[in-house]
């Protein structure tokens, strides 16, 4: 029961903050809405029993990937954004697809309807690094190397020419 | 609870995260809604690997690649959106044309 009520007040926050991300006027509005649904997703990983996910959801995406975004509204967004039209002129076709998307992706749950948790969440920070470290440690490894790049690359196209 | 409703939910964010990529006019509301789409299949990785294979971890393990690239693609995006704004003083996309030939 407790379950249940956890699941639909999570799903509530993260459908109804993510429609604050698509539709709200303002980016400032925006960007807040973006932290609450990442935090929303959160919660939805350690209803799901993975604790180390959680974690780093939490320290990644609402502590870093929100707060840089808010960085760059402050940065490059203006008063007028709030009362220019953010919706380009090609909505209708885009809710066609989206309608679309919508009742495919809906269909799929019944394919899988009825498939309950056989057993109870188990830690799991030791088991996903011993993979990480031993099965997993070339992907591991190049995901750092892609980390050094995207780093660099940041710092290039940030900095102020050199005149 | 059962997978389906984690399926049903990733679904309905993936649709929402698709309608404000196709929509927004501002390229920091599209780079949002790209981060909408990526938090809809980590809820479907770890959803996954909850129900239907307990006590394996792979699909965790994907879900921290999912998340490093995001972060990294992000990082690449904020950085050239402040590049773009620094030359044309606008964050709307219908104004980036400086690559046309």
């Amino acid at each position: 029961m407790i379950e249940q009520i956890v699941f639909y007040m999570l799903a509530a926050v993260i459908i109804l903050s993510a429609l604050g991300v698509v539709l709200l006027p303002g980016v400032m509005h925006s960007a807040l809405c973006l932290g609450l649904c990442l935090a929303g997703v959160a919660g939805v990983f350690a209803s799901l029993g993975s604790d180390f996910i959680f974690a780093a959801q939490i320290l990644v995406y609402v502590s870093g990937i929100a707060v840089l975004i808010l960085f760059v509204v402050l940065l490059a967004g203006s008063a007028s954004d709030l009362v220019t039209r953010q919706i380009n002129e090609q909505w209708l076709p885009s809710l066609l697809i989206c309608a679309a998307f919508i009742w495919s992706f809906l269909r799929i749950p019944a394919y899988f309807s009825g498939i309950t948790a056989k057993s109870d969440p188990a830690p799991t920070v030791r088991a996903l690094a011993g993979a990480l470290l031993g099965d997993y440690a070339v992907p591991f490894e190049l995901i750092s190397i892609v980390l050094l790049a995207s780093m660099t690359g940041a710092v290039l196209f940030a900095r102020r020419k050199a005149e | 609870m059962t997978l389906s409703h984690y399926l049903a939910l990733s679904g309905v964010l993936f649709t929402i995260g698709l309608f404000g990529v196709l929509t927004r006019r501002n390229i920091i509301g599209i780079l949002m809604s790209i981060e909408l789409l990526l938090n809809a299949a980590n809820i479907n990785f770890v959803a996954f690997n909850r129900f239907l294979y307990p006590g394996q971890h792979l699909g965790q393990l994907s879900v921290i690649f999912v998340i490093t690239l995001a972060a990294a693609e992000v990082v690449v995006g904020l950085a050239l959106v402040m590049a773009i704004y620094k030359n044309l003083k606008s964050a709307y996309v219908e104004d980036y044309n400086i690559l046309k030939g």
